[in-house]
This record gives structure tokens, sequence and C-alpha cells, in this order.
């Protein structure tokens, strides 16, 4: 339970940050460190420098833009579930945030942290695909924008390039029908997700016109599951299309986790419970 | 007069204990000491064929590896590794010769100048086995099952009734039947303190143990006769236990490994387990039960089968009460019971809270709760038409029973009148929800036990006795008894125990400890009065020259006159009276057997759980319960809650969490540490609410007392299964409920 010997750099900007990563290729970017430290005392990661950019004021906000709200990489879990703006427009990030570890990682843990670790558990990345974010990136080559249905791509893997790191989450402006929702089973020690489903759906008339369904804690990483959203598109918000399309949940030629705490067959079980309830309320039933 | 008894006092080792003053065995410390580390064998069973530890030896700072091949002589007799506790049979013997019983088996102990040392030391010794194939499968051995040998341990464990009326032709005419096949999974003891024994070697060859027991006389018996010393060279020390629940009943043999190093190499030496260490030992055992239950159309049962088959090892055969409990809670006429045991390759079972209690009773108490449903009668009315004031599996009445106040105090509590019993019909959100109950049992025994008591020149009252406190309270309700009898403040009085050299008590397991000890602190406390009081009397011109024994009381510390309190000599100064010396008395209590052995004896309660299950995932979570107990006395309503409370809590537990599992492949318990074997954390635990239930008893002994270590467990885990069925209509006879159980 002790990291092996690691320096420590506070950067004061982004460009500080970057040309830090590209002199020290080994380094790794601290964000909060509520996933990084604890990997470092198990030895699981051993950087010889952490570069902490959690205190780089230009990266900590939250700003409308464009009818929708642009979060700062080191905005933490807590400023972003006390933002009004936020809590009205995305219903589901409000619950995904409260749910996350306990107060004090909510106070240091941020969210561009959460999704360049991403941990196959972790909360945010399931929310981020449901309501159809962008990744603000800057790197050696300036910057760039991917979108979080592109983002992670496996087991603590991301898109990001050697020497980039994440600057912003953008979300798109939510139509005047949208609703979203974050259901989780958590592990209650950690809270990390055992199964967590973020959906987000347009509801024209009692007809849902579009329908985004994202899971974490399934596989590998978060992931779309094209197969409820088809399910649910078209049809009528009734409890019928919402056991329907929960039961399409996991399905299919995906990987799906197993460990101690939950078997396969007990996850996708969860995958179908917990789609079920996100869609209930988000469909307000 | 009673200033302390009944009052809900705090524990008064409880700033020693949170102040860490409170010394454990492998807290002690001694000059020059060595450390002892374990190696445990990887196999199940077969023979050592060869065993090396030069790697081991090599290293500065290594003192010793002992093995079955270079270990010093030790007797010969399986009589001379006979604990206090030990079922009949051939006890284990550590290091006895190169065959290897069970997995875990310790075969070498590496004795080196720190822990550290010792540890890595252990992890280079290489050993070559040649296996034999075992069998751990109790399900897939049932055919081997046979009666188990009778032996001393028999007289507290009685097998079965043999049966009585005709069960088979009155089952079969029996309107309304009920059979099911109940079982449960090992579970380990599991304290928070391991085991661990300080061995100091004295100057001159004298041990000074400081050992983890429930009898530091009995480790004291057991290392003088299989190490051939006499009593006066070895004192086992034991002043607090960090939990034990029955584990610490007989000694572990980190005791014999680190009393022979200490031996081999003249130094005081540690040995503690680790927490994988601490499923090689006893365990409760599995058990499968199946119970056949005949009523007629009123409810009345009249016929019962109950059949058990524990495991034990393939040395010795350790052995519960399990069957008989259904006659001691249900008079029926025509009753068959019977228990067998199987061998397998395993440690002997040991005795874990409420040994047999907690496993027969479930059963019983599940299948009575399923006649309710075959005869469409409110579980709770079910068991009020079957009541008794008679224990028919000994045919003798009860010294007193105030069970039908438990059910009624526990049931409006509970508010069990407005259960709908159809199963499925209350639920809240995904929830559904869930309403069961059942009665517990359990035997209220006293034993023999000795108590010294002392009254200083200062006025300070000293009394000892070598029983043990596992965290259960003896050191408070002791003083209570103490200071209540003498009429003296609780501060003016110091309970010590846990030291073989204190007057004789049996080992604390049965939870007879409060009606044992107690009655033997009562007693000496009592003669130590009369030898205070006659010195009162020599005082002169005292006021009490001429009051018989029957006229004083002790009160305030003082003797008085009960007529006329003015007439009053006070302790210290009857104590004074003594030429300068402290006044001193030792005696015995024995259980009034002539007065006892009409009756049986035991404690009861009533359990009322609420559970909520989420129908989608199959979670459970015991929202609510209640136990009403009828425990005779209560010495400490604070004490004796936390013991109910903990026992409700491990009821939770066994209902729903705990298990032991083994890999029969390998043949070991595969779940050895706290991560993997499941105990509630405080998340699992909700509303739990205990009431004691008033019982006066003055044939159980006495104080009146009953003991309440076990009686808050029994109950529980037939409540919870139940309950569960009583919100989603599955009968679930396997424990754990875990989920997969209910989806």
């Amino acid at each position: 339970m002790i990291p092996q010997k690691v320096d420590y750099k506070r950067a004061g900007s982004v460009a500080e940050a970057l040309s830090l990563l590209s002199a020290n290729p080994d380094a790794k970017i601290l964000a909060g460190g509520h996933s990084l430290i604890p990997a470092m005392k198990l030895r699981l990661n051993s950087p010889s420098l952490l570069i902490d950019i959690a205190r780089i004021s230009e990266l900590r906000f939250i700003h409308e833009q464009d009818g929708g709200v642009k979060i700062g990489a080191a905005s933490t879990h807590h400023d972003i579930v006390s933002n009004a703006t936020i809590r009205e427009l995305y219903p589901a990030m409000a619950e995904a945030g409260e749910l996350i570890g306990d107060t004090q990682v909510r106070n240091v843990g941020t969210i561009g942290g959460s999704i360049a670790h991403a941990d196959p558990s972790a909360d945010w990345p399931a929310v981020l695909l449901a309501l159809g974010a962008t990744i603000n990136v800057e790197g050696p080559a300036g910057a760039h924008d991917i979108p979080a249905s592109e983002f992670f791509t496996g087991f603590f893997s991301t898109a990001l390039e050697e020497g980039e790191i994440v600057t912003a989450i953008t979300l798109p402006a939510p139509s005047a029908a949208h609703q979203s929702a974050y259901k989780k089973f958590m592990q209650p020690a950690s809270r990390f997700a055992i199964v967590g489903c973020a959906v987000a759906i347009v509801a024209d008339g009692g007809t849902i016109t579009d329908a985004k369904v994202a899971f974490t804690g399934v596989s590998d990483a978060a992931f779309l599951d094209e197969a409820v959203a088809a399910a649910l598109i078209g049809q009528p918000a009734i409890p019928e299309t919402i056991e329907a399309a929960a039961n399409a949940a996991a399905e299919g030629d995906i990987h799906i986790n197993e460990d101690h705490f939950a078997s396969q067959a007990y996850r996708k079980h969860l995958a179908k419970v917990y789609a079920k309830r996100a869609l209930v309320e988000a469909c307000g039933l | 007069m009673s200033n302390y008894i009944g009052k809900p006092l705090s524990r008064v080792d409880g700033v020693a204990k949170v102040t860490g003053k409170a010394k454990y065995a492998a807290e002690f410390d001694a000059p020059d000491l060595t450390y002892g580390y374990v190696v445990s064998s990887t196999i199940t069973k077969g023979r050592i064929t060869h065993i090396e530890t030069s790697e081991a030896l090599s290293l500065p700072g290594v003192l010793s590896v002992i093995t079955h091949e270079n270990r010093p002589k030790i007797a010969w007799l399986d009589m001379s590794y006979k604990d206090q506790d030990a079922p009949p049979g051939s006890p284990f013997r550590p290091l006895r010769d190169n065959k290897i019983s069970y997995s875990g088996q310790p075969i070498a102990l590496v004795v080196a100048e720190t822990f550290e040392l010792a540890r890595y030391a252990a992890s280079l010794i290489r050993v070559d086995y040649r296996e034999a194939p075992h069998e751990t499968n109790l399900d897939t051995n049932l055919h081997r099952a046979r009666k188990p040998k009778s032996g001393l341990a028999s007289l507290l464990k009685p097998p079965p009734p043999k049966p009585r009326g005709n069960f088979d032709e009155v089952y079969a005419a029996s309107p309304a039947k009920v059979e099911g096949r109940y079982s449960h999974s090992p579970e380990h003891h599991n304290p928070m303190e391991m085991f661990a024994s300080t061995v100091v070697y004295e100057k001159d060859g004298k041990l000074t143990i400081y050992d983890k027991t429930q009898g530091a006389q009995n480790s004291q018996l057991y290392v003088t006769q299989a190490f051939n010393m006499s009593f006066s060279d070895v004192r086992v020390i034991s002043p607090f236990v960090g939990g034990a629940f029955g584990s610490g009943l007989r000694p572990q043999y980190q005791l014999f490994l680190a009393v022979m190093a200490a031996r081999e190499l003249k130094r005081s030496v540690r040995v503690t387990l680790t927490r994988q260490q601490m499923f090689t030992f006893g365990h409760r055992p599995a058990t499968i039960q199946n119970i056949a239950l005949g009523a007629d159309s009123n409810g009345k049962i009249n016929a019962i089968y109950h059949d058990a088959v524990g495991e034990t090892s393939q040395f010795e055969d350790y052995t519960e009460i399990v069957p008989t409990w259904s006659p001691m809670i249900y008079p029926a006429e025509n009753v068959t019971l019977d228990y067998k045991i199987v061998p397998l390759d395993v440690f002997t079972p040991l005795d874990m809270r409420a040994p047999g209690g907690v496993t027969g009773v479930p059963a019983i108490e599940t299948a009575i709760d399923e006649m309710a449903y075959e005869l469409g009668i409110d579980p709770l009315e079910l068991r009020l038409i079957n009541y008794s004031d008679r224990n028919m599996a000994e045919d003798k009445p009860f010294s007193s029973k105030e069970l039908r106040e438990c059910f009624r105090q526990g049931a409006e509590r509970f508010g069990w009148a407005k259960r709908n019993p159809k199963p499925g019909s209350m639920r809240d959100g995904h929830n559904l929800i869930g309403w069961g109950m059942s009665t517990g049992m359990w035997e209220a025994n006293q034993m023999p036990a000795r108590a010294e008591a002392v009254l200083t020149v200062n006025g300070k009252l000293r009394v000892t006795s070598a029983t043990a406190d596992i965290g259960t309270g003896t050191y408070t309700i002791m003083t209570q008894i103490a200071a209540d009898t003498l009429g003296m403040p609780m501060e003016d009085v110091l309970f010590k125990l846990g030291d073989s050299d204190m007057p004789l008590a049996p080992i604390e397991g049965g939870s007879w400890t409060a009606a044992t000890v107690g009655s033997a602190v009562k007693v000496v406390c009592e003669e130590l009065g009369r030898k205070l009081f006659k010195l009162a009397q020599k005082i002169p011109g005292s006021p009490l020259a001429k009051a018989k024994w029957d006229d004083v009381e002790f009160v305030d510390k003082h003797i008085r006159l009960k007529q006329n309190p003015a007439a009053a000599v006070s302790l210290q100064q009857a104590v004074d009276q003594n030429g300068g010396a402290a006044v001193w008395q030792k005696s015995t209590s024995l259980p009034a057997m002539m007065k006892q052995k009409n009756y049986s004896r035991a404690a009861h309660s009533a359990v009322f759980v609420e559970v909520m299950v989420d129908e989608d995932l199959g979670t459970i979570r015991v929202t609510r319960a209640v136990s009403a107990i009828a425990g005779g006395k209560i010495l400490n309503p604070k004490t004796a809650r936390s013991q109910i409370i903990g026992g409700m809590v491990w009821g939770i537990s066994k209902a729903l969490e705990e298990e032991s599992v083994m890999d029969h492949t390998i043949g070991r318990f595969m779940n050895h540490s706290l991560a993997e074997y499941h105990v509630p954390v405080n998340a699992d635990i909700h509303d739990l609410d205990v009431i004691f239930v008033e019982e006066h008893d003055d044939i159980v002994n006495p104080l009146g007392v009953k003991g309440l270590g076990e009686i808050g467990i029994v109950g529980m885990p037939a409540a919870i299964a139940n309950a569960v069925f009583h919100a989603t209509g599955k009968r679930i006879r396997e424990l754990p409920i875990t989920l997969d159980k209910i989806l």
C-alpha cells in the first residue's frame, strides 16, 4: 500500500501541463487522484512523475454554450451536481454524480480525470454516451474534439493519443421533449457501478422519437446499446415498450464482465432490470 | 440488596478496551522474544515425502525449523491430548508424522528473531507430497453416515431419545403433512482476533503462556499433558479475548507449536495464525436434515420425524444436538429422531455459537411455517396450539417457560396482527415485503465452579475465578454480583479472571458462565460475608453481638440489622478486627442437582422479522427484527441487549450471507479471508429490537439467570427464511439464502 517513489509537479496552465507531459513520456496526469493514487499504492501503476492539472483555473468551469453546457475537465463531481443548469437540462448527470463515491471523493475527484482513466465501472462514461457528449482534447498537435461514442475504446483505454489531455466535455443542447435518467446497482463499499444504465430519450406526443441507452460496469468499457434504442424509437412510451426494449439489453456480441460481485448471467439480468428502471423514470411512468 | 443487579450498566472493562489498555495474547511482550510462523499443508490428504528446510535455515536470524522429522518427543497416548471439549476419538497432534489429514494442516514451524523473517523463511520451505484421494463433500458421502462414538462429550450432547409412539402409522393417517430437506454450509468462527500464543520461557524452564482461549485452565491442562509438565510449571493467562464464539473452547495448534518451540529453544516464542490459517481448524459442520410433520386438521402436531447428518473429521467424532430440538419445542406423541455423522478429510468441527441449536431449530421452525401454510393457520397461532410446558424429549416440566409471553409481547411490538398471510401480498415499489417468525430455544446449564474473594485491609474487595470474558460482559456482571452481595460500591470491587492460577472454572461456553461463575461469586461473597459478620460481632460493644446471620444485611459498606439499620458495623471495622490481615474466602458452587434433575431448563425466544426482497434483483434486506427473550433474571440489561443484538446480527449473517465454500476437487475452503467470507456490515443491519420478558426461576440456579450467549441467534434464521417465503412464495431450505436461490 505504499507507492513507488514519484515526483510531483503542479501545472499552472494547460500549456505547461502539455509541455511537461511531452518532456516526460512516463508521467501521468493527476486530476483528483481518486483512481490513480490507489492504483499506484497497489503498484498497478508506477509513473515517475505526476503532473497535477486539478488546480488549473482555466480547466475548472461550467458554462452554457449554444443551448448546451460545457464543463471544464477539472470540474469536480460536486461542481457538476450542484450546478443548477445541469440539474435542469440533464437529470442523468445529477443522478450519476450524486452516486459517485462519498462526499470526499465528490469534492476532489474530477470528471476529466474519471473519463481519461476510463474505469469500466465508472459512472460518467455511460451518461456522456447517452447524452451524446463531445470530449474536448488538447495535445502536441493542438485541440480537437472526440465524440463520446468514439472515446471509450476498451478496458481502461480511450481514444486519447500520447501527450494529450482532456480539457472539457461539451453536452449538446437538449431538444424540447428530452428526458434523461441514470440508475445503477452499486458495489456497496466503493459505490462503483456493478451495472449502471444511462438513458436519454425524446418523446414527442407520446411517441419516442430518439433514444440513447448506455451501460457501464457491464463490459470492458461503457457502450451504447443500439438494440435497446432501436426497440424504443418509433414506439409509444408505454410500459410494454420499455419491457420489450429492456429485455434486449446486453444481448448480442458483447463481452460481459464477471467477478465475485456478479456473474455474467446476473450482470446481464441487472442490465435489463436497470435499463427498465432508468427508462421508466425517463418516460415519467 | 440490589443496587447493581438488573441495572443497565456500562462495561467495567470498556475504557481499557477502547484505549488499548486491554492486552490480548499476541500483545504481551517478553525479553528476547522470538517469532514462529506456521507452514501449512497445500494438499488435503497424503504423505510428506520430503521437506526441504536448508534454504530457510541458512538465513541469519532463523533459529529453527521444526517439522515431524526433527521435533522433540511428545506424549504417546491420545489421552494426553484430550482437552475439556475434546469429542470422542484421537485428537489431532501437530507434527506427529508425515501424514496429511486435511488441507492447511500445520506441517512446520519456522522460528526466527523477527516475525517478518520467520514469515519469509517459511516461504522458502519446499515440500514434496505423495497425494491420496480425499473426500470432503458431505452430500456425496451420505451413504457413509454412521452413529457417532460416545464418550465424555456425550454427557453434554446426548444422542436423540428413542422413538416414541408410532410415527409411520400416525403420519400416514395425518390429514396435514409436510416434508422437507434442510441444509446449511460449513461456517467459520472468524473472531476479529487471530489465534495467538505468547509463551514466556522463564529461567527455570517454567512457562507463562498468554493464550487466546475460552479456558485458561483448559490450555494449561493440555500443555501439561501433551508435554508431560507439572501444573505448577505451566501458567496460562488470558485476560481478554477478541471474540471466540466457541473457537477458543479447544486449544488450537499455535499453542502446541509455540510451547514446543519455546522448550526446544529455551526461549520465549510467539506464534500468531494468519486470517487464512483461521480456516485450518474447527468450523460449524455442514449438516443435512430431513423433517416430516403430521398434524390433525385443528393444527395439533401428532407426528414428528427429524433426522440429521453432520460432517466430522477422520480422527474425532464431533457431534451436536440437532433433531432433539423438535420434541423439546413441540409435544407430539409420535416421534422418530435420528442423528448420524460422516467422517470426511477435514479438521474436526468445533462448537460455534449455539452449536446444533441454530442448526436444528431453524429446520423445525421452517417446517412449522410450512405446516401453517398447509393448514391455513397463522404461524403464531399454530405455535400456540402446539405450546407445551413440558420438554417431551426428556418428558420433564420446564423449570420456567415464558415463551407464551414472548409470543405476545413480540407480536404486539412487531405488529404481527396486521400481517396478510398471502405470499407476495405486501410490497413497496420493487420490494416485496415479507413477515416471518420463529421460536428460539437454548439450554440453561450450570456447572460446578470455584471463586475466591478477599476483603483487603483497605476495605476493597477482590474476587477471582479462572473463567474467560470473550466480550460478553463477564467482568461487569461478576462485579455487579459481588458488589451487591456485600453491599459495596462497584468502584471498590475488582473482579479478575483468565488465569490458570485462579480458582477452578469450566471452559467459557454453552451460555453457562453467568449461571456458573455468577453462582460461585455469589457463594464466595456470602461466605466471606459470614466471616466478616463474625469479626463484626467480636468488636467490643458491637451492635451486632447478639444478632443472627439471618437478622443482618449488607448495605452501603456496612453490616446492619434488617430491623434496625442504625445498628451497623462497617466492613472496614470488620476487617480491622482481623489482626491486620485481609479477610479471605475460597468457595465452591455446585449445581443443586437434586432440585434441578426433575426439570428441563432452557431459555426461549420469539423472533419476528421483516424482509424486503427486490423482485428484480433478488437482494434481501432484513429491515426490521424483534426478539422477545425469556432468559430468566437479566443481570445487566445493557450487556444483555448487546449479547442478543450480536446474536441477531449473526442470525442475519447465517440466514443470508455466511458460508465457507469448499472446492471439493482440492478439498480446501476457498473464501478464507474476510473479503470473501461474507458477514454483515453496518449497511446490512437495520432496526433490531430486543424485549426481555420477565421470567422468575428459582430452580435453574441461585441467581435465576439462564445465560444469553446463544439464545439471540437461534430463532433468527428460520424467521428470515419464513419471511422470505412470505415475500416471494419461494421456500428456501438451504442456508444461506443467497440471491441466486431467489431468482
